[in-house]
Formats: structure tokens, C-alpha cells, sequence
């Protein structure tokens, strides 16, 4: 396979100016500024309409009595390609199994949302929520207690109208 | 089978379409799986008898009225089996569909999880969608005493574990009460397998988790587990287990097939000895004494510094029946190089025996280490009580060249080794009593190290390293020879297999010869290994 190059002949020095490009992007700018179609958003005042297949951080789905759903089965973590979710298993009080450790970096989360869609009991969920500014970096392993008390809408990992993406 | 390798003949016959030659006698199942098939079964296992009771193994042989069960059916001459003949696939359908009646599909909680036969079978053979509408009957768990849970609803009713109370442990404790669909396992009312010495291995043959270790409740998933071929280390019948290690710690032990030696089984004591190998606040880089204070320094220097120290003169050394073949031929050759001296060992001994008696073979050993006939074997002599401790007066107070490798040394006061010109400690864990040694040098365990036990028939074992040794630690073999090429100039093993060999006493058995069932080097000449001491 042959390469083509195409050679550019730039112009000489001195005879060039670069005025007339300088008005054109001039001129573009104050066409913007005038045209009464915005497109900039009065964040935070104003909310952002986020997809209902957003995926941002997670959130452990809980029961009536504020135990998590999850039942430590071991698939999220198995499942999940960034290797991100740590998992400790074990017996509670009713002979139950359930997670002692659950953690998320949610550095390292890709978003894939492949944790959702494993778990058996549906308690693992990715969000629809964008806001997760931090002032450390250790805060963003969330722990079993944090992804409870998360509380912004789950995702729809598909579309209803369109489940097969056509 | 190695039960019909004395059977001269021989039948040949196609199964799936491949010629096998089997012996006579051998069931079509066997045979199967010399021609590279599985055939799904429940009820069968290899060290039980063989009720033909699952309907599983159910195959296709021509010229027969209906299906036969391949367990228990002998191979014919000029036979021909389909395993995967439409008639077989409907017919194992059909069976596992039934084993899912009442199953609960619990495998997100269940442990079994990843090796449980129920779901390999359904998932290869079964149907995609169950079509039962009935509600499914619950039984819920119940605790039978020991390490053991039964999880009633998952059951599959193989009775496996009814057997193997009956024929090898010969102390039934467990039967099916009930008949149909309510039909249970159970124990006799308030007794247990507790007491039993060998019930953790109905967990092992149960093929679905309706019988669960307590020890391994909820702890790891079965496909997270990395799983190194290895010897017990826990008595010196030298069981053949598997190491399942996940997070580079001991999560379980199982019993590994070798008929010569443990069967299938191993005993509960051994089995659930293995918090040992875990244990933190591991010595994890040589130590250099300068005074009372201790330095931590790199190999190269603490062998240098050493080999300097090493003059000749008389040495005292103390072994352990926990190290390798290996290691304690290292620590015989570097003994003998510096002119000889007394190698002993200390070793727990229980009160007695426990044998398993459908399967004598295997008996939880009164030595409570794995290479005592190995110390043994080399010449080295036992001292010390049946609590493994005392026996060393001489080597406390020795003022030549202290050698302790391996021993933990926990009875020992800190003064130990006190007056030793050269007091030289290799451990897994620092001691009291280690507060005097000149060299501190860290060492593996068994676990992390590739090697050889010598069991209680003097067979001699292979096991190998299932997780990393922790810093800088070595095993003992490779740091006594390399001990010694500083001292010689010599090259010396750096290889296992190589300081395998080194040991005159196995002759010219090699890790090759060796292979994973092991080979017994010389006959032991004594049945019962020095029982004189404490009893
Ligand atoms: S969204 Fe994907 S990457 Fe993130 S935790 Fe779930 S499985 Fe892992
Ligand atoms: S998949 Fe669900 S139930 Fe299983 S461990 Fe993850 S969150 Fe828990
Ligand atoms: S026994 Fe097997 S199929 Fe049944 S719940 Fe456990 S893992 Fe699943
Ligand atoms: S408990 Fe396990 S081994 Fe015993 S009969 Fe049931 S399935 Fe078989």
C-alpha cells in the first residue's frame, strides 16, 4: 500500500495576514453572543436532564428492616472488569449469609454497569447522579454503609422502548 | 481401576463411536471416561459402593431392552454405548428436571456454588426453564454436629454420605428417614457426627451443598480458589490433599485421591488444622544480632557475615519433623561439613491412633508432623515429651555452634543459647528464646515451599508451594546450601529436585520417579516410630 502526502505550500514570510481570519472568528463569537439560543446551563441552579441509562455511582438496594439486599454471593465482584469491589462474605445473626465487607472504588469503576445486571437479588445498582465531587481521595472506596445511604435514581441499564439497542 | 489390574483379560468395545480396551470387569462408566466421557452421575463414587440408585448415568447399549446403568453395569465384549444418543440426552433431562423439583436454586448463598454438580449437570444437559407450577417443600438447615450442616431442601438424596457412615467411617450415624418427596437425611435424634473423627469428608463426596463445612460457611466462593497439589502436614500419614488458598491464605484443605495412602479421605483433625500456615507476625527478613540489638539486613550480608562466624567446632543442632526432606538434609550436610554433631527433633505425638475402618489404610498417625520418618531416616534422634517440648538441657547451655532450624522453640526460656559461641536461628516466627541467636533467618512453611515428606511407611511424598513466601523468607534447603557454597566454594542445589537428590538415603529415587502418589524408599524397621519416650 502506497502513502500519499500531500505537500502544503505555505506562504511566504512576510506576505501573509492574518487579520481577515481574526474578523471571521470575531464575527462568530458576536453572532453567538446575540443569538437568543442558549446552550450554557445555570448549573447548580439549574439540573441537568440526565439520561434514564446514566450510569454514575452506586447504590445498595435495601430492606424494610435497613439490612442490605445483597446476600454476598460473589458475582459483582466476579464479574466486574476493573476488579473494584471487594467483598467479604459471612453468617449474621440469622444463619443468613450476607457481606461483612463490601467496598467500591469507585475510581477504578468503569461503569460498565455489568454489577447490576449480575446480581441475583438486585441489590447492587448503578445511579443516575453525576455529583461526586470529593475533597479526599480515600472517600471515593465507598463501604457497604455509604452505598445505603446513597439515595439518587437507579439506572435502566437499556432502554424499555428499545431493549436490543435498534 | 487399580482394583482389576490383576485381571489379565481384557474386553474391548466402542463407546461413542471410540474403541476402548479396558479389563474385565470395568464398569461402562470407567470405561467411559477412558474414552473421554463423562457420564453425569450422583450416587456413584469410586471409594463407596455402587446402589445404582441416582438414575443418572443411565446410557444407550445396543442390543439392551432399555437403558442401563453405567455404574454398576460390566463392560461386554463387542458392546456398543451411546452416552449422548438422543435417548440418553431425553432420559438425563428428564431426571434432572425432577432433581429440580423441589431444589430451591439457592446457588447465589449456597457454597457448593461453582463445584456443585447440579448446576454443571443442568447447565450442560438440563432444561433452560424449569416447569414445575407446585410449590416447592422446605425443610431449612439443620445442624449435625461436627463441622457439618445439612441444607435439607438441597439434597439430591444420593445418600453418598449414609454410605460413607456406613461403609467407611462403619459408624452410622446418618440414614434417610421418610420416603417420596419428604424423604431427608437426619441423624439419630440428638447424636450427632460429632465425635466421629472423619465426617468431613461427607462434605467433600455430598455433589450438591446440602452438606456444608461450618468451618468454610459463607467464607469463599469455589471458583475464587486456587487450588496446589500438597501433603497433610498434620500427621505423618501424609494424607494427599489439595491446598485451596485465596488472598495468599490456607481457606481449606481436601482430601486429594491416592489409593495407596489415604483413598479419598483425609480425618477431620488434619483437616481443620490449618490456622497454623496463616499465622501473621512471620520473620520476614535475616536478622543480625550486634549487641542486644537486632538488624535487619539482606541476604548476601547475613550469609557473609555468617560463613565469617562459621568456624569449625562442635555443633549442636535441633530440627523439626515439620521440614522437607530437603531441608533436613541441608541442615545434615551443613552440620557434617563443620565436623560433625548431634541432630535432634521434637515432635507431638497423640495419645493413639484413630483409623479409619473401612479404609485402615489411613489412621490419623500418633506423630503430629509429617517428616518424622524423614528425620528419622537421616540419622536424627528424638528427644523431648509427647507435647513436643523439653529434651533440649544440653543444646540450651551448648557453648559451641547452636543450630535450630525450623523449631519454634516456644517452651524455651530466654536464655537459650545464651553461652553458643555461634547461635544460629532459622524460623518461621521469632521466640523468646531466639532473644540470644547471632543470625535470625527467615523461613518458609511447607506451603510456600516445594519439597518432599517422608510419611509413616517411609513413602516418600511431593508437595507443592501454593502461595508466596512472605518477604524475604526462604525455605530452609536453599538457605543452608547456599550456606554452605559460601563456606566451600563449591556450587550447592539450588533447586529442589537437586537437593532432593543430595540425600543418600533415598537412593535413586528422583522427583520424576517420584511422580504425584510418591514411592516408598525403604521399608520402615519399625512399626511404631520411637514410642519410647513419655509413653
Ligand atoms: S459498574 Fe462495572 S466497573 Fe463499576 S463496579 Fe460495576 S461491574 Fe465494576
Ligand atoms: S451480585 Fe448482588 S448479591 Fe451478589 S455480592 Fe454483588 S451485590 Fe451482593
Ligand atoms: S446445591 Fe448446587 S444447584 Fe443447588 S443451590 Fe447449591 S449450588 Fe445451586
Ligand atoms: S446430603 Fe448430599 S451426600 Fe447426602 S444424600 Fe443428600 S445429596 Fe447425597
Amino acid at each position: 500500500m502506497s502513502v500519499t502526502v500531500k505537500v502544503m505550500n505555505r506562504p511566504e514570510a512576510g506576505r501573509t495576514s492574518y487579520l481577515r481570519a481574526a474578523l471571521k472568528g470575531m464575527g462568530l463569537t458576536f453572532k453567538h453572543l446575540v443569538n437568543p439560543e442558549k446552550v450554557t446551563l445555570q448549573y447548580p441552579e439549574e439540573q441537568p436532564d440526565l439520561s434514564p441509562r446514566w450510569r454514575g455511582t452506586h447504590r445498595m438496594e435495601v430492606h424494610a428492616d435497613g439490612r442490605p439486599k445483597c446476600v454476598a454471593c460473589g458475582l459483582c465482584p466476579t464479574v466486574c472488569p476493573a476488579n473494584c469491589i471487594r467483598l467479604v462474605g459471612g453468617e449474621d445473626d440469622q444463619g443468613n449469609r450476607y457481606p461483612v465487607v463490601y467496598e467500591i472504588d469507585e475510581f477504578r469503576c468503569i461503569f460498565c454497569g455489568m454489577c447490576q445486571e449480575v446480581c441475583p437479588v438486585e441489590a447492587i445498582h448503578v445511579g443516575v447522579h453525576f455529583e461526586n465531587g470529593e475533597y479526599d481521595r480515600s472517600r471515593f472506596v465507598y463501604d457497604l454503609d455509604r452505598l445505603m445511604e446513597q439515595d439518587h435514581p437507579t439506572t435502566l441499564l437499556w432502554d424499555p422502548s428499545d431493549p436490543k439497542s435498534e | 481401576m487399580a482394583d482389576h489390574a490383576d485381571l489379565p483379560e481384557t474386553v474391548t468395545l466402542t463407546i461413542d463411536g471410540q474403541q476402548v480396551t479396558v479389563p474385565k470387569g470395568t464398569s461402562i462408566l470407567h470405561a467411559a471416561e477412558q474414552a473421554g466421557t463423562q457420564v453425569p452421575h450422583y450416587c456413584y463414587h469410586a471409594g463407596l459402593s455402587a446402589p445404582a440408585m441416582c438414575r443418572l448415568c443411565l446410557v444407550e447399549v445396543e442390543k439392551a431392552p432399555k437403558l442401563l446403568p453405567s455404574c454398576v453395569t460390566q463392560v461386554a465384549e463387542g458392546q456398543v454405548v451411546h452416552t449422548q444418543s438422543d435417548k440418553s440426552l431425553t432420559m438425563r433431562r428428564g431426571v434432572l428436571e425432577f432433581y429440580l423439583h423441589n431444589h430451591p436454586l439457592d446457588c447465589p448463598i449456597c457454597d457448593q456454588s461453582g463445584e456443585c454438580k447440579l448446576q454443571d449437570y443442568a447447565h450442560e444437559e438440563g432444561r433452560p426453564h424449569g416447569r414445575v407450577r407446585e410449590p416447592k417443600r422446605v425443610f431449612g438447615r439443620d445442624d449435625f454436629g461436627g463441622d457439618v450442616l445439612f441444607y435439607g431442601d438441597r439434597c439430591v438424596m444420593c445418600t453418598r454420605c449414609v454410605r460413607f457412615m456406613n461403609e467407611v467411617e462403619q459408624d452410622p450415624r446418618l440414614a434417610v428417614v421418610e420416603r417420596g418427596d419428604r424423604s431427608i437425611i437426619d441423624t439419630f435424634f440428638d447424636e450427632g457426627l460429632e465425635g466421629t473423627n472423619f465426617h468431613g469428608n461427607v462434605v467433600d463426596i455430598c455433589p450438591v451443598g446440602a452438606l456444608l463445612s461450618k468451618d468454610f460457611l459463607f467464607k469463599q466462593r469455589a471458583w475464587d480458589l486456587s487450588h496446589t497439589d500438597s501433603v497433610c502436614p498434620n500427621c505423618s500419614q501424609g494424607c494427599n490433599i489439595e491446598l485451596h488458598t485465596r488472598d495468599n491464605l490456607v481457606q481449606r484443605l481436601r482430601p486429594r485421591p491416592n489409593l495407596d495412602v489415604n483413598g479419598h479421605w483425609m480425618c477431620d483433625e488434619g483437616r481443620l488444622d490449618y490456622e497454623w500456615i496463616n499465622r501473621g507476625g512471620r520473620l520476614e527478613v535475616p536478622l543480625v544480632r550486634d549487641g542486644k540489638e537486632f538488624h535487619a539486613t539482606d541476604w548476601k550480608e547475613a550469609l557473609v557475615g555468617l560463613v565469617r562466624e562459621l568456624g569449625a567446632g562442635p555443633v549442636r543442632a535441633l530440627v523439626s519433623p515439620r521440614l522437607s526432606n530437603e531441608d533436613l538434609g541441608a541442615a545434615r550436610a551443613l552440620v557434617d561439613q563443620l565436623g560433625g554433631g548431634d541432630l535432634v527433633y521434637r515432635s507431638r505425638r497423640a495419645p493413639e491412633e484413630l483409623v479409619l475402618k473401612g479404609f485402615p489404610k489411613l489412621a490419623r498417625r500418633r506423630d503430629l508432623a509429617p517428616n518424622v520418618n524423614g528425620a528419622d531416616l537421616l540419622g536424627m534422634s528424638r528427644v523431648g515429651d509427647n507435647d513436643g517440648t523439653g529434651g533440649l538441657e544440653g543444646l540450651a547451655s551448648h557453648d559451641g555452634i547452636v543450630l535450630v532450624v525450623g523449631d519454634d522453640l516456644e517452651d524455651q526460656p530466654p536464655t537459650f543459647g545464651k553461652e553458643a559461641a555461634l547461635y544460629v536461628f532459622l524460623g518461621t516466627h521469632s521466640s523468646e528464646a531466639a532473644s540470644h541467636a547471632h543470625f535470625t533467618l527467615p523461613l518458609t512453611t511447607f506451603a510456600e515451599q516445594e519439597g518432599t515428606f517422608t510419611n509413616h511407611e517411609n513413602r516418600v511424598q511431593r508437595f507443592w508451594s501454593g502461595l508466596p513466601a512472605p518477604g524475604a523468607a526462604r525455605p530452609a534447603w536453599l538457605i543452608l546450601w547456599a550456606l554452605l557454597a559460601e563456606h566451600t566454594g563449591q556450587t550447592q542445589p539450588t533447586r529442589p529436585e537437586e537437593a532432593f537428590v543430595t540425600v543418600s538415603e533415598f537412593g535413586d529415587v528422583t522427583y520424576e520417579t517420584l511422580g504425584k502418589q510418591g514411592v516408598i524408599v525403604t521399608p520402615p524397621t519399625r512399626q511404631e516410630p520411637a514410642g519410647a519416650i513419655g509413653d
